[in-house]
């Protein structure tokens, strides 16, 4: 197995578009989360998102914005981005032996939302002929093939929260071993549509607004935590093996070094302690390392009642006695939940984290649950603690638990 | 405005044409309009037509074959909504 690099990095996140402005904003917790404003938000029980300020006219042609749903257009950009910051990692590769892999949960949702808009509210019995093609889960990975030429593997990951997770840890076992000489990884979301955002008002997962200062409304891990806010937007990394990275004196942003994935496959929803600590320790073994050699955690951390407590409980088992003494830290208080991004954003945030050796903080953790006891790096960043190697865990309705385990590339 | 100008108008509008590079006989494809391009195109006739076009396949290959079916669908709804709009779809007129 080849060791396999990160050396491309582009970001379309609520928290900014350059990784430096992301970093810093992470790093400071300047929370993107804000009431939400449009037609629909006297419909919404809690009206708050962290949506990305983004013009698509500035990146596609009229055409191009009528075929791409948001969701392909926040990848496309993305894809753009990390491939320009690779430093010409595509240059002289063959083409078939690059691959696109990408996440996401609810795909060109805004787009069948509208579709589906005329047929039942406005009766129209016309849709547009372009629907599918927005829709599909796999346009935006298309689209990022079709844009570069990239003519090997074009895969789509589709498990909810945890599918960038996935798409980046597939990635792994790929271009460790040689399947791919290059892959663009990442996952993309836009799920701001009233018809989803009403789905999951329903279910009871979101956050209610913290009157006093809504941008502080998603408290993971906190006693007051009421639940996630939705999010949008891309991440996406380039990854390669590393010898083929150090040979054309690329910018390595940091290993990924393991990758566990397991199922739940015990209730649809709730998750399972168990199956995220199963996880945890398939991707310590997949790296050859032992609980000890983790330095800190990106939890997945959404601040729903149920998973920080089953995501601690699961910390706690692998962990051990140490698990009070690592850093956890869980960024979804300030970019919100990215749910088929989620994964790749917290992926990029880890090794920024440890390249910059910046534990981030947990914002909006007043008072911890007493079932939620470790160390969350409480809402201020902790200079030098984010150590070498870090796991990024994400997990998801229906089960699907992906852990990565990266390590700096100090 | 005739049909041709008002397709041309569409055509630069929605798909960025160069007008200058229409012409009855120049084939679709080499302006960049292919089968989904049509799809859309036609779409968007109706609209701009109020014509509801019938769901078959088409034959469309130049500019000239789709301003010349579309006012053979104008004249022909033109001729069902004169002899009963209710049920004009379902109609068979003799003209």
């Amino acid at each position: 197995m080849m060791r396999v690099a990160v050396t491309g990095i582009g970001l379309v996140t609520p928290l900014g578009h350059s990784t430096r402005e992301v970093f810093e904003s992470a790093c400071a917790g300047r929370s993107a989360i804000r009431p939400f404003v449009g037609a629909a938000t006297a419909r919404l029980r809690s009206p708050l998102t962290a949506t990305v300020q983004f013009d698509a006219a500035e990146h596609f042609d009229v055409q191009q914005q009528r075929l791409l749903d948001r969701v392909t257009q926040f990848a496309v950009v993305a894809a753009r981005r990390a491939i320009a910051d690779s430093g010409g990692a595509l240059t002289s590769l063959d083409r078939d032996r690059v691959g696109v892999f990408l996440g996401t949960g609810m795909a060109g949702i805004a787009s069948m939302d509208d579709g589906y808009r005329t047929l039942y509210a406005d009766a129209s019995d016309r849709i547009k002929p372009t629907l599918i093609l927005q829709g599909m889960h796999n346009a935006a990975a298309a689209w990022i093939g079709i844009e570069n030429r990239l003519t090997g593997p074009n895969l789509t990951y589709s498990t909810a929260c945890s599918s960038s997770g996935v798409a980046i840890g597939e990635v792994w076992l790929r271009v460790a071993s040689g399947a791919v000489d290059l892959a663009v990884a990442g996952g993309s979301e836009a799920p701001l549509a009233l018809g989803s955002m009403k789905a999951w008002e329903a279910m009871h997962t979101l956050a209610s607004s913290d009157v006093a200062a809504p941008s502080a409304s998603c408290k993971p891990f906190s006693k007051n935590r009421s639940g996630m806010v939705l999010g949008e937007g891309a991440a996406i990394v380039l990854l390669e093996p590393m010898d083929a990275a150090l040979a054309r004196n690329a910018t390595i942003h940091g290993e990924l070094i393991g990758y566990g994935l397991t199922t739940d496959s015990s209730h649809i929803a709730r998750p399972s302690a168990q199956g995220q600590a199963s996880a945890m320790r398939a991707a310590l073994q997949s790296a050859g390392i032992t609980a000890d050699e983790v330095d800190s955690i990106n939890a997945h951390g959404t601040g729903t009642l149920a998973n920080d407590v089953a995501e601690t409980s699961a910390i706690r088992s692998v962990f051990g006695d140490r698990a009070g003494v690592i850093p956890v830290s869980a960024t979804k208080a300030i970019h919100g939940h990215l749910l088929g991004a989620a994964g790749a954003i917290e992926c990029v945030l880890a090794l920024l984290a440890m390249r910059h050796r910046i534990a981030l903080p947990t914002m909006h953790l007043e008072q911890s649950d007493p079932e939620c006891d470790l160390d969350y790096v409480a809402k201020v960043a902790r200079p030098g603690a984010a150590g070498d190697i870090m796991l990024s865990n994400s997990f998801a309705f229906g089960g699907t638990n992906a852990v990565l385990v990266l390590r700096s590339s100090q | 405005m005739t049909t041709t100008d008002r397709i041309i108008a569409m055509l630069v509008k929605d798909f960025k044409v160069d007008p200058d590079r229409l012409s009855p006989a120049g084939r679709l494809e080499d302006i960049g309009i292919d089968s989904l391009g049509l799809a859309e195109l036609l779409f968007n006739i109706e609209d701009e037509f109020h014509l509801k076009l019938p769901d078959v396949p088409l034959d469309l290959a130049t500019f000239g074959d789709v301003v010349r079916y579309v006012d053979e669908q104008i004249a022909a709804q033109s001729t069902l909504l004169t002899v009963d709009p209710a049920s004009a779809q379902d109609t068979q007129v003799v003209p």
